[in-house]
């Protein structure tokens, strides 16, 4: 089954540890994780429903065509993990 | 550049750097690009310090550094250019007096400002190297953009709280990707909050900004290879890295302008 993780940045609204999600692709699996953490959405979507600016997904350490990366099919292996620009300095 | 500028190493300077000249991957070759080079360094804070420090320490000929605030007292936990005496001076006033401390023989402009204004271009256009360690995303598009039309490579840092980022985007390649690539600045406000309200692990921008300024000097001696297109995160707190890869977007409007 597909995993999901949060970098540390986004945690405080995400589960602290990788979860498993039934789903076949990163839209699924990530609206399985809003259902359970409701004030996630915001910090990953923005209000059209498309990856919040700063805001970057890789499948397997790979980053997919942003346009393409929440609908396309993923594998039953595939690590998810959403993570965010950082700024400081 | 051509041979006949590189500068030529007195003995006090063949000892100086002798370290660096012993290793094959430098040698003299390598070590003379380093002293012939001009680096732009962005920001003169946690990452900016060590940047700055091992830059100068490693003979980098010449230095402009930028940065428009002063050194106040919550700086200090990390900021390791500044020191106590230092309080309520310009960074760049501040940082270019430790790189002097350092290595009088380095070059230092110090410019106190913010370079996401019309100077970038220019600025970017006589750097070699471009090591972006600034705290603001409008700084790090801009920084980008000018790169990628100017074709130069930029090393980009960021740390907060015990996260780490790197990468090296080396825009005089075509197969590069450019930050703008990775990270867009388009899909709504970003949702990320202001970070100065948030903590920073000192050793964290030492970390970070150490690994900057090795990246920089090995795009300068021509050593190794660099993370383009490779974002490594470190989550201090467990001290782990990872490796993401990404590609240059065919859609991407900064590259769109790239020469
Ligand atoms: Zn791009």
């Amino acid at each position: 089954m597909p995993t999901i993780a949060f970098t540390h940045h986004l945690q405080r609204h995400a589960p602290a540890h990788t979860v498993a999600v039934d789903a076949n692709s990163v839209a699924a699996a990530l609206n399985l994780v809003f259902a359970a953490y409701p004030a996630l959405r915001g910090y990953v979507m923005d209000e059209h429903s498309h990856l919040r600016r700063h805001v970057a997904v890789f499948v397997n350490g790979a980053m997919l065509r942003r346009g393409d990366v929440l609908s396309n099919p993923i594998p039953p292996d595939a690590e998810i993990y959403v993570m965010q620009a950082l700024s400081g300095g | 550049m051509s041979v006949c500028e590189l500068p030529d190493f007195s003995d006090e300077s063949l000892l100086r750097y002798s370290r660096h000249i012993l290793l094959p991957e430098v040698g003299i070759e390598g070590q003379q690009a380093i002293g012939a080079a001009h680096v732009l360094v962005v920001g003169m804070g946690g990452l900016g310090s060590p940047v700055a420090m091992y830059l100068a320490a490693a003979g980098v000929g010449r230095m402009t550094i930028c940065d428009d605030d002063t050194v106040e007292l919550t700086n200090l936990q990390r900021q390791i250019a500044h020191h106590q005496a230092d309080l309520g001076r310009l960074k760049v006033e501040s940082a270019a007096a430790e790189i002097a401390r350092l290595n009088p023989e380095v070059q230092v402009e110090a410019l106190a400002r913010r370079v996401s204004d019309e100077p970038l271009q220019a600025l970017v256009a006589a750097a070699d190297v471009v090591v972006d360690c600034c705290d603001n995303f409008p700084t790090r598009h801009a920084l980008n953009a000018a790169c990628a039309r100017m074709a130069k490579p930029l090393v980009s840092g960021a740390a907060v709280r015990f996260d780490g980022q790197l990468s090296v985007f080396d825009l005089r390649h075509a197969e590069s990707p450019c930050y703008h690539c990775l990270f867009p600045d388009d899909g709504g406000e970003a949702n990320d909050g202001p970070c100065a309200t948030f903590g920073v692990f000192a050793p964290l921008v030492g970390i970070i900004g150490s690994m900057q300024a090795a990246e920089a000097l090995k795009l300068l001696a021509g050593i190794g290879e660099s993370p383009v297109g490779r974002l490594l995160t470190l989550d201090a707190r467990s001290m782990q890295w990872r490796s993401l890869k990404f590609k240059r977007d065919p859609d991407c409007p900064v590259c769109l302008q790239r020469p």
